[in-house]
């Protein structure tokens, strides 16, 4: 688990640990920059921390992978909200001043019914073990909804 | 990549162009058949296209005249390439040899860093050699999966990177399973004559909507085949390609750019900003607008790429690209034709190569030699790639625009 990248990487990884942009409002997960992705500005970037669920922006059911994936694999890009956010809606642009962006991910899914993916639709992000080094396992977040339930 | 236009507005990134006036024109190409090769080595398929570009110079051309090339490959096969894996294939030693990666604008980006060395005088006479070995191993690029990422790709393969535009894009525009077979449709019947191409048969909508699902939203004759080949480009000042040949075709603009997903812009849902940054700086280079292209290469990993490429090109609004292939504006004998040679869903896409060789059928194109696939008259021709890069995170594309004058 402790190899340099997921030893690097633990605060993002385990308590979704973000920044956000002062000049534009990025958020930047699961990287911590000096300059932003978006507008390029080396600025100010404020400790963030995301929610434990995401909106999905767009997915995919992934049928062929390597052997350590379960099939079918739905894979979404998330939009995940900023903890304390009003709204981590779909459409970004929130009103609400403390609002703050959702950060947009690459989310695996798991323990989910392929036919309850949809556009739209809210996730639970939930903690697992993604792989492990040597031995050592390596948790972050995956995302779920719960059976039965299609938002 | 100059024109008669002043081009002093400095496009961020654009470069090339201008530099003291010279200009860049395509003198040769070549080709060979790509397939299934198992018969042929890397040095052997690059050997091969090598020396069909040299063949196909007009006026010839000796080796000695080559002072500088460019190679793209990826080496997926392991090869240990470099500048000298060229040298090696073809005996061009004792001059500059740069290898080039850049994704799947791997061969693209190879011809544009010819172009603008020529256009910067530090050579006269270039090649430019694109090669892929595929096939070789088993494994493939499903195993490129991202396997010890956490948040940067993991399980995020090629086709689900691109159906995840697929997905969305019918959800905001209503665009449907059929229109998106209708690329392959379209591209299959193109590369059913086409000499080189890797899959030279014809199917269906209902063929491509049945086949096996890869990746929901994407069947399998949504996705290209896993192919080897090799494409080469001769590239000269413009002051010496016409002792070369009579038909030289200029370079007119080129651009290159990249972008990210994850930088929250929600284009790049349903497409590919950098292919719009590329393409912007392209036609400005140029002087010219998306109306004027005659003809088109462009990237079609998937159908979907394809379908999203008319919009970011500036082809069609964004969300019409459905409405575009309905309409037969892009079949071969519509108003702009689109992939004539078959695109990288039937001719095959070796990713070193298949931007180079995109260039070598537009260069055909554009001189009236494409033969079967020849499309009416075409003055302008344009060339595009679309490649993921950083484990799914990020994209790189390279847009080339090519004349007759």
């Amino acid at each position: 688990m402790y190899e340099p990248p997921f030893w690097r990487d633990r605060e993002a990884n385990e308590r979704l640990a973000a920044t956000e942009c002062d000049a534009c409002g990025y958020v930047s997960f699961p990287e911590r920059r000096e300059v932003c992705k978006r507008c390029g500005e080396r600025g100010e970037f404020r400790d963030t921390r995301l929610e434990e669920r995401g909106i999905v922006q767009s997915y995919v059911i992934q049928n062929r992978l390597p052997d350590a994936f379960e099939t079918p694999l739905p894979v979404a890009v998330m939009d995940v909200p900023q903890v304390g956010a009003n709204d981590g809606g779909s459409d970004g642009d929130d009103a609400g001043s403390d609002a703050g962006e959702p950060a947009r991910v690459y989310g695996l899914f798991t323990e989910t019914d392929p036919e309850a993916m949809a556009i739209g639709m809210e996730a639970a992000a939930v903690f697992r073990e993604l792989f492990d080094v040597e031995g050592l396992p390596v948790g972050s977040f995956k995302f779920t909804v719960p059976r039965g339930e299609n938002r | 990549m100059s024109s008669g236009v002043s081009n002093s507005s400095g496009t961020r990134g654009a470069s090339g162009g201008d530099i003291g006036g010279r200009e860049a024109c395509v003198i040769g190409s070549g080709m060979i058949d790509f397939g299934e090769l198992f018969e042929q080595s890397t040095d052997d398929m690059a050997e091969r296209a090598y020396l069909n570009a040299i063949e196909d110079v007009d006026s010839g051309i000796s080796p000695q005249e080559i002072d500088a090339a460019w190679f793209g490959t990826l080496d997926i096969a392991g090869d240990a390439s470099s500048g000298a894996g060229l040298a090696h294939a073809t005996g061009l030693f004792e001059i500059p040899v740069t290898r080039v990666e850049n994704a799947c604008a791997t061969g693209s980006t190879a011809f544009r860093s010819a172009v603008e060395a020529i256009e910067a005088g530090s050579a006269e006479v270039a090649l430019v050699l694109g090669v892929e070995k595929m096939r070789d191993s088993a494994a493939g690029l499903i195993e490129s999966a991202a396997l010890d990422q956490v948040w940067r790709g993991r399980g995020v393969t090629m086709p689900a990177f691109f159906g995840m535009r697929a997905t969305r894009h019918m959800h905001e525009f209503d665009t449907t399973e059929e229109q998106v077979a209708k690329v392959s449709v379209k591209n299959h019947a193109n590369g059913a004559k086409y000499p080189h191409a890797h899959y030279r048969f014809e199917c269906s909508v209902e063929d491509v909507v049945e086949s096996p699902t890869v990746t929901y939203p994407l069947n399998l004759y949504d996705c290209c085949p896993v192919t080897d080949g090799a494409a080469a480009l001769l590239v000269a000042s413009e002051e010496l390609a016409s002792e070369y040949t009579d038909d030289p075709i200029h370079v007119a603009g080129s651009g290159l750019s990249t972008d990210s997903l994850l930088r929250s812009e929600d284009e790049s849902l349903v497409g590919f900003p950098a292919t719009t940054q590329a393409a912007s700086q392209a036609y400005e280079q140029a002087s010219i607008g998306p109306e004027h292209v005659d003809v088109a290469e462009v990237h079609d990993c998937f159908t979907i790429t394809e379908l999203v490429t008319y919009e970011d090109l500036g082809f069609c609004a964004k969300g019409e690209g459905g409405a575009l292939i309905d309409e037969g504006v892009v079949e071969l004998d519509g108003e702009k034709p689109v992939n004539p040679s078959g695109g990288l869903l039937a001719k095959g896409h070796p990713i070193g190569a298949s931007g180079v060789a995109q260039l070598a059928e537009i260069y055909e194109q554009l001189r009236g030699e494409a033969g079967s696939v020849q499309v009416d008259d075409p003055e302008i021709g344009l060339q595009h790639n679309i490649g993921i890069g950083r484990n799914a995170t990020g994209s790189v594309s390279c847009v080339n625009v090519l004349e007759r004058r």
